[in-house]
Formats: structure tokens, sequence, C-alpha cells
């Protein structure tokens, strides 16, 4: 099914919007956009899951290169994922490594950027 | 039984996740059981697309078929890439460190073992055989 991976870097945050289903064979296109938005240097990675219907292992990986490309002091938010995407992210103990949100919240974003 | 045989290449993931997707469909399975066997054949088709075969520098075939019996849908992956067994990924992948330290070896495994009830693999006849098995709820059980 398709993925699409839309970005947007805003005052020191990368939005990326994330819809579809993401497994190995679309893991590249995210990386890409994760590439994209690592070379304006944001302080804050926000991942609106809202839309984004399966994630694979890829997905997964692909945070990790999201937080090697953009160092360590930089937060993800996972905003709005679907339920069995925050199992997967339980289950693999990754929920410690992301802050995740059940909405978009500016207060907690900008002040996660403005302490990066 | 039915079976379909794809060529060993990412597009063809698709193809295997609608496979899987509609025969947990006739076998009645719940969203939440259908999402946890897409994802556990999903993860074991992308490691022998990737490791089994592009590594090796090898091309070939999965084959996928379903099965339905009274209480279970099993869904049986073969290929023909080097043997490969999942399950000895042995180690559960080191849950408690930082992202940038996580070592990603077996992660994908480690999802697909843990999203089945039951999972068996098989070296026969030059060929692999993984077999998923998720059970089927009774009605009652569902309520």
């Amino acid at each position: 099914m398709a993925f699409t991976c839309s970005i947007e870097v805003k005052n020191g945050v990368a939005t990326l919007t994330l819809a579809g289903e993401l497994d190995a064979a679309s893991a590249g296109d995210f990386r890409a956009k994760i590439e994209e938005a690592a070379a304006q240097n944001p302080r804050a990675l926000v991942l609106m899951l809202e839309r984004l219907d399966y994630m694979a292992s890829a997905g997964l990986r692909a945070l990790v290169f999201a937080k090697q490309k953009m160092g360590a002091d930089v937060d993800i938010f996972v905003v709005a994922a679907q339920d069995s995407i925050n199992e997967t992210l339980e289950l693999t103990g990754f929920q410690n490594s992301v802050i995740s949100l059940p909405a978009y919240d500016a207060a907690v974003i900008e002040r996660a950027a403005a302490s990066a | 039984m039915e079976t379909l045989v794809l060529p060993a290449v990412l597009d063809s993931l698709d193809a295997i996740a609608r496979f899987v997707i509609d025969a947990a469909g006739a076998a009645g399975l719940s969203r939440k059981a259908t999402y946890h066997l897409r994802l556990a054949v999903d993860e074991v088709a992308t490691n022998i697309i990737t490791h089994g075969y592009e590594e090796a520098g090898d091309s070939g075939d999965i084959a996928i078929s379903a099965a339905l019996s009274g209480d279970a849908l099993t869904i049986t992956l073969e290929d023909s890439a080097v043997p490969f067994d999942p399950r000895s990924l042995a180690a559960p992948p080191q849950l408690n460190e930082p992202l940038e330290e996580r070592p990603l070896g077996g992660l994908g495994v480690f999802l697909a073992l843990k999203n089945v009830d039951g999972f068996d693999y098989a070296r026969a006849g030059g060929k692999n055989r993984n077999t998923f098995i998720m059970r089927r709820q009774s009605v009652e059980a569902a309520g």
C-alpha cells in the first residue's frame, strides 16, 4: 500500500507526517525525508502518525537512523500513533527513546526544541 | 491450500501482505490478530529477501500458502535461499539501551516470533520453510 511522508521545518522543529504503510520497501522514502530534515539542523523531530496504518521493524530502524543523523540531544516526538504501532514500540522498548503524545502539543514540543 | 509464488524482491512485500490479510479475513481473525500475523510474515519475508537472497548475490522466489483448520490459520513461507532459521537469533534485543546504541540485528525476527501463537522452521529439499500459526477465536471467546 502507498506510503507518503511530507516534511515541514519551522522554528527549529522538523515535522514529518506519515501515512499508509511503512515496511522495508517504503523505509527508504522515510529515511530520505529524515536526511532532508536533518540537513536543516532541527532541535526537535515530530512524527505525525495518525494516518500511519502499519509499521514494521524497518520503521524502528529509521528511528535509530533519525537519532544518529540529528544527534542524541534532539527529542523525537511520536504523535497520535495507532494502537498497534504503540504496541510495537512498547514490545521492542523503543517507547523509552521517543516521547509519545496523543495529539500535537505545541508547548511541549517548543520547550523541547528550546532546550536542545 | 492456496499458494502464491512471487519474486523475492521488496516490491513483493505488498502482495504478501494482501495475501495474509485476505487469509486472515477468511479465518475470521480480529483486526489486531490480522495486524500481528501480517507483521510476523512481513518481517520474515523481508529477511528472506534481503539476507537470504540479496546479500548472497542471489535471486529467487518466495512461495506463500495458507491453510485453515477449525482452530487455526497457518501461513507458510517457502524459499530456496541460504539455510536460515529465524529462531537462531536467540537473544532478545537490548531493550533498554539508548536509541542510537541499539544493535539492530534480530529486531525483525524478535517482532515476528512475539506476534504469532506458533512458529516453526524446517529445512528440507534445499528449501527453508517458515510456518506461522494464529489461533482462531471461537465465537463465544470473542465476546
